[in-house]
């Protein structure tokens, strides 16, 4: 386990009260500092529970995770959670939601809100931020969602099916974005979904879950930064292939309800 | 604009009706009094300022328990929303207060406050009370798991989470209570005055029925229905200002 990892996750295993089967069971992970990984399964497989572990939101019955080599004993500061649905406050304009981490902290100050007011501009929502969440389209709301958890800079981004609910376009566009700005700002990333070209298309490294189990992973082997066209080409194809049969292969728990 | 057109064409249709029918002298104006005269008492009260100090007494009475109710209502809210626990163990309480008939309260709260004022305010206020306290528990316990775990995520504090999440996402339901509140109020207040009261619309009501005067009475009646809906109204037209930014539905 290398120990300078931005996210190290050791034997982690965690069984919700009342469950006969452990929902995550004994995972082992690690995501150097500027790395987008991808934990892909189907629903149920318990890559959410380890996502909600690894922010701190859930403490494991067994196993250790680190965040910046840090234990971490409940949410961490220094990372950020987008989640499944945008999650956004109706009653404030799209820069306040942006702002929501800091103003729970302290009083915004005039950084603040340029650095707020950057995100939504390389986001394309420059001209949006006096706008109510209620007015903005689904893809305009993940990503006013997004620009909220890189507000402060994080050092990881931890996303739960942020774009499920997308339409495919959007959901590409969104994806780009994620993209460039993990790049640009060196933030590490583990996205969790149960899209296979998703997968394909954002990790540099994807584990498969099934039954709590990481059953496979592997890095992908595609160009970074992702040449445009490339979900077109025959080594995308490829590469979602190898996914897809990890994803059907038999698993030692296989056959436990999902 | 049509329906009220048709609101209005259907009262002043039931206004005709009611005066044709007193006309034809089939009812004695001791019993129904025309709408004609109706208005003319009522324009008598106006003219010499008789209303006035009843009007005064019944909306002070009705926004000093709405107030109180209010405040209490939404206080008890909160506390029983953030401690289930104390929920449970007052929720028999609660409900058991709200079953019994407070205007049966009115003989003793007059033995404990005197007549006037403080006995209907009180009657005002624990009518209030309810309305405001089932929906603060309603809204504040329907808060979205996500966003409260995204409060958890970032950190805040309890406090921080009710004043920042839970409270403005309640808001919606919060004031819908409190539109139900200020209906209940009018009522609370009027009736409070039947058992209690010195001055105000209600104790005015009975004041008439013991010279038998009824078209006092429905003159009266006017004045709280008109009443009523000019609260009602401003409430409404609050209510819609602060949600303004909330989306519909």
């Amino acid at each position: 386990m290398p120990s300078d990892a931005t996210l190290s996750l050791a034997g982690v295993r965690y069984r919700f009260p009342g469950d006969a089967a452990a929902t995550v069971d004994g995972v082992d992970w690690a995501i150097p500092p500027g790395a987008v990984h991808c934990l892909l399964g189907r629903s149920g497989c318990g890559k959410t529970t380890l996502l909600k572990i690894a922010a701190g939101l859930i403490a494991p019955d067994e196993g250790l995770v680190r965040v910046g080599g840090a234990p971490v004993r409940g949410p961490a500061p220094r990372v950020g959670f987008v989640f499944q649905a945008p999650t956004l406050l109706d009653w404030l304009n799209v820069l306040d939601n942006v702002l929501l981490p800091v103003s729970l902290k302290r009083r915004p100050r005039a950084a603040d809100r340029d650095a707020a007011r950057d995100l939504l501009a390389a986001m394309g929502l420059g001209a949006l931020a006096g706008r109510h969440p209620a007015t903005l389209s689904g893809g305009q709301q993940s990503r006013v969602a997004m620009a909220r958890a890189l507000i402060g800079a994080p050092d990881l981004l931890l996303l739960d099916e942020p774009f499920a609910a997308l339409d495919a376009i959007t959901r590409e566009e969104l994806q780009d974005d994620l993209l460039r700005l993990c790049a640009a700002r060196g933030t590490a990333a583990l996205f969790v979904t149960h899209d296979i070209a998703e997968a394909a298309y954002l990790g540099d490294r994807v584990g498969v879950m099934a039954a709590g189990r990481l059953v496979h992973e592997g890095a992908v082997p595609l160009p970074r930064p992702r040449p445009p066209g490339i979900r077109y080409a025959a080594a995308f194809g490829a590469a979602c292939r190898t996914l897809r049969a990890a994803m059907d292969a038999p698993s030692p728990a296989a056959g436990r309800a999902a | 604009m049509r329906p009220r057109l048709a609101s209005v064409l259907l009262l002043v249709a039931l206004l005709g009706a009611w005066e044709a029918w007193c006309r034809t002298g089939a009812v004695s104006v001791l019993v129904l009094p025309p709408p004609s005269s109706v208005a003319e008492t009522l324009w008598g009260e106006i003219a010499s300022g008789r209303l006035w100090p009843h009007l005064r007494a019944t909306a002070t009475e009705m926004a000093l328990g709405l107030a109180a109710g209010t405040g209490l209502g939404l206080g008890a809210g909160i506390l029983l929303a953030e401690w289930p626990a104390l929920h449970r163990v007052l929720h028999p309480y609660v409900l058991a207060s709200q079953l019994v008939p407070k205007l049966a309260l009115g003989p003793l709260l007059i033995l404990w406050f005197g007549f006037g004022l403080t006995p209907t305010v009180v009657i005002t206020a624990l009518i209030c009370f309810f309305p405001l306290l089932e929906n603060t528990l309603t809204g504040l316990e329907q808060v979205d798991a996500a966003k409260r775990e995204l409060f958890r995520m970032l950190g805040a504090s309890r406090a921080r989470t009710l004043w920042r999440l839970k409270l403005p996402a309640a808001l919606p339901v919060i004031l819908a209570g409190f539109r139900v509140a200020i209906v209940l109020a009018l009522v609370g207040a009027v009736v409070g005055e039947f058992v209690g009261g010195r001055q105000g619309l209600g104790a005015a009501i009975i004041a008439a029925q013991s010279v038998m005067d009824s078209s006092l009475i429905l003159a009266l009646f006017v004045v709280i229905t008109a009443l009523g809906m000019a609260v009602y109204e401003a409430a409404r037209a609050l209510e819609s200002l602060i949600l303004r930014r909330y989306p519909r539905g």
